[in-house]
């Protein structure tokens, strides 16, 4: 099964599997079509898609719509019943192969210019920009979508989902997190040259487009998107500038960031589960150029408590990408996973102890790495325990961490405005605090007789008599086991 | 009669006779709703001083109960000169 090229061609893939639906029935931009994003990722439901939109004809919405692992599969042209570790071996697999350069195609053959709005034209509120949540500071443009610009000294090229909010017809605001790329970009060269920064931003990308602007790789996201799905994406030169945006995508509006002039934004409803950011002045664009498909469909991604693509596939990416960074280093992890639920803040390292201090190297890296300020929690486990399974990890956590020892406290580190435990001074200035629990039982312990022994079935009873108990099982009168 | 909304940390900073600058959203249906603007304004906690009304948000973007009126002066226009 090849990886959908387009929003379109996942959303079939997803009626077909069960993992969409289509609503017909007219929904109303304001809260109703948030509602149902959130209700469906609540339930790990299958995504809306919402084909009649108030006051919209013409323009539809795909909701929810990389919140669950089966669409993510679908996504990476996978089997939806694939199990997590077997999407994640295929992402590491296509990500740490060749880059794939996009191909940039002819403005005529590009579908993302069937229709143009320039000049006085142009009108954000001609777009079905719905406001997500109740009492949000506005409309959100961009919550599932790529923010597009290209560094001014080094040409590359990035791609970040960073959301914006809609303040007035043309001008738009948005959270760009000082540490990300765009963030870094404008605070060392645009804002100290008081430059205006060209961007674009690409709304109802293809899946694996918005899985790579928002995943923490330093391959450019082009690039990584063409790696992902296994063929070059195709690129289209912008109506206002050079930039280059998916030609395949739903939604383009070109303009230009701000050096010297910011507007209001927020609160907004956000991946850890609660408002918690404060209004504040951003980040600031303006628009000058919306060029969109016909029956274009607007994707919505409503951040809440779990789960949501914010934790879902931010989870998916930071662990895999954790991962990788680890093995480069030769740390020998057995494996990396961060559960949906921990709103991507806890990293769960499996390894094999082999010396001594080898869980605060790796929340060191952690935590020193650009991934670091996405999440303040490492839980290191050695490699006999499951770490997908919670309830394995949980109780190595609760039995093997010790309380004055094991947990390392890091103060003053890079965090986000995001975090909900941040006092408002450390979420004014994106200041966090990490820990590590290592939960690996002491090298300098003698493994044979200070080293506790697990009480388990499998663990502690000879081969054969867990066969003969397991054959047994409904022998003796219990129901089957799953 | 318009429906304009506004954000505050405390609905003090609406209270007195003075001409006030706010940012605020009009409440008006269509597809403008919800759109800002910066303006010099007037509040009254009279909902009768003024024709149009304001409702208002407080930090984390809940609804007050209190009602207001307000009465828009004019636009401020906030953005650089050379940006128009
Ligand atoms: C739904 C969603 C919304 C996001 N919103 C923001 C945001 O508003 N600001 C931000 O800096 N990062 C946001 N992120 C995380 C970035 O997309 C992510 O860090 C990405 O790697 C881009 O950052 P980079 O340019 O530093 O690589 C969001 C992610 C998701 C999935």
């Amino acid at each position: 099964m090849a990886a959908p090229r387009s929003n379109r061609e996942f959303i079939e893939a997803c009626i077909k599997s069960g993992d969409a639906v289509r609503i017909k029935q007219e929904v109303d931009w304001e809260n109703e079509a948030g509602a149902i994003v959130r209700r469906a990722c609540e339930l790990e439901a299958a995504a809306p898609f919402m084909e009649k939109i108030k006051d919209y004809p013409g323009f539809s919405y795909f909701g929810a719509p990389l919140s669950t692992y089966r669409r993510v599969a679908i996504s990476m042209g996978m089997d939806p019943e694939s199990t997590l570790p077997e999407i994640g071996r295929e992402y590491l697999k296509r990500t740490n192969g060749e880059p794939i350069a996009p191909v940039v195609i002819d403005r005529k053959d590009a579908p993302c210019k069937e229709n143009i709005l320039k000049g006085a034209d142009v009108d954000l509120c001609k777009l079905p920009v719905p406001l997500v949540h109740e009492g949000d500071g506005g409309r959100y443009v961009g919550t599932w979508h790529a923010v597009v610009t290209r560094h001014p000294v080094r040409g590359d090229v990035n791609w970040g989902m960073y959301r914006q909010m809609m303040w007035d017809s043309r001008t738009m605001s948005g959270a760009v997190f000082p540490f990300s790329d765009l963030g870094k970009a404008l605070s060392s060269f645009y804002l100290p040259r008081g430059e205006t920064c060209p961007f674009a931003t690409a709304i109802g990308l293809s899946p694996l487009a918005a899985m790579a602007a928002c995943a923490p790789s330093p391959i450019p996201e082009p690039e990584l998107t063409g790696m992902l799905a296994g063929e070059p994406v195709r690129l289209v030169k912008c109506e206002t500038s050079d930039l280059e945006v998916p030609a395949d995508a739903e939604i383009i509006l070109e303009g230009e960031i701000f050096p010297d002039y910011q507007v209001e934004e927020g609160p907004f409803g956000e991946y850890t589960g609660y408002r918690t950011s404060p209004r504040d002045f951003r980040v600031t664009f303006r628009v000058n150029c919306i060029t969109y498909r016909n029956i274009a469909t607007m994707t919505i991604s409503n951040m809440g408590v779990p789960q949501d693509e914010g934790q879902l596939l931010r989870s998916f990416s930071l662990g895999l990408e954790l991962e990788k960074l680890l093995k480069s280093q030769g740390i020998p992890v057995t494996g990396v996973y961060m559960h949906p639920r921990s709103t991507h803040h806890m990293m769960i390292v499996g390894v094999k102890p082999t010396y001594s201090g080898v869980a605060q190297q790796i929340g060191q890296l952690a935590f020193g790495s650009k991934l670091g300020p996405w999440f303040h929690m490492v839980m290191v486990v050695d490699d006999k325990i499951d770490i997908f399974n919670w309830d394995e990890v949980y109780h190595a956590f609760c039995t093997r961490c010790h309380p004055a020892n094991d947990i390392h406290i890091y103060r003053n580190s890079p965090g986000t405005s995001l975090n909900p435990f941040a006092s408002p001074h450390e979420r004014k200035y994106s200041i966090g605090s990490k820990v590590v629990f290592d939960c690996l039982w002491p090298t300098d312990w003698d493994p044979v007789n200070e080293v506790p022994t697990l009480v388990s079935f499998k663990n502690v009873y000879p081969q054969d008599i867990q066969d003969k108990v397991t054959g047994n099982w409904t022998a003796y009168g219990y129901p089957p086991v799953k | 009669m318009n429906l304009w909304e506004v954000f505050v940390d405390s609905e003090k900073e609406l209270l007195g006779d003075a001409e006030l600058e706010l940012t605020i959203r009009t409440l008006n249906p269509g597809i403008h709703k919800f759109t800002y603007k910066r303006v010099r304004c007037q509040v009254s906690a009279d909902t009768k001083q003024h024709a149009d009304q304001l409702q208002v948000r407080l930090g984390r973007g809940q609804l007050s109960k209190n009602r207001y009126s307000i009465k828009v002066l004019g636009e401020v226009q906030r953005m650089p000169a050379k940006y128009l």
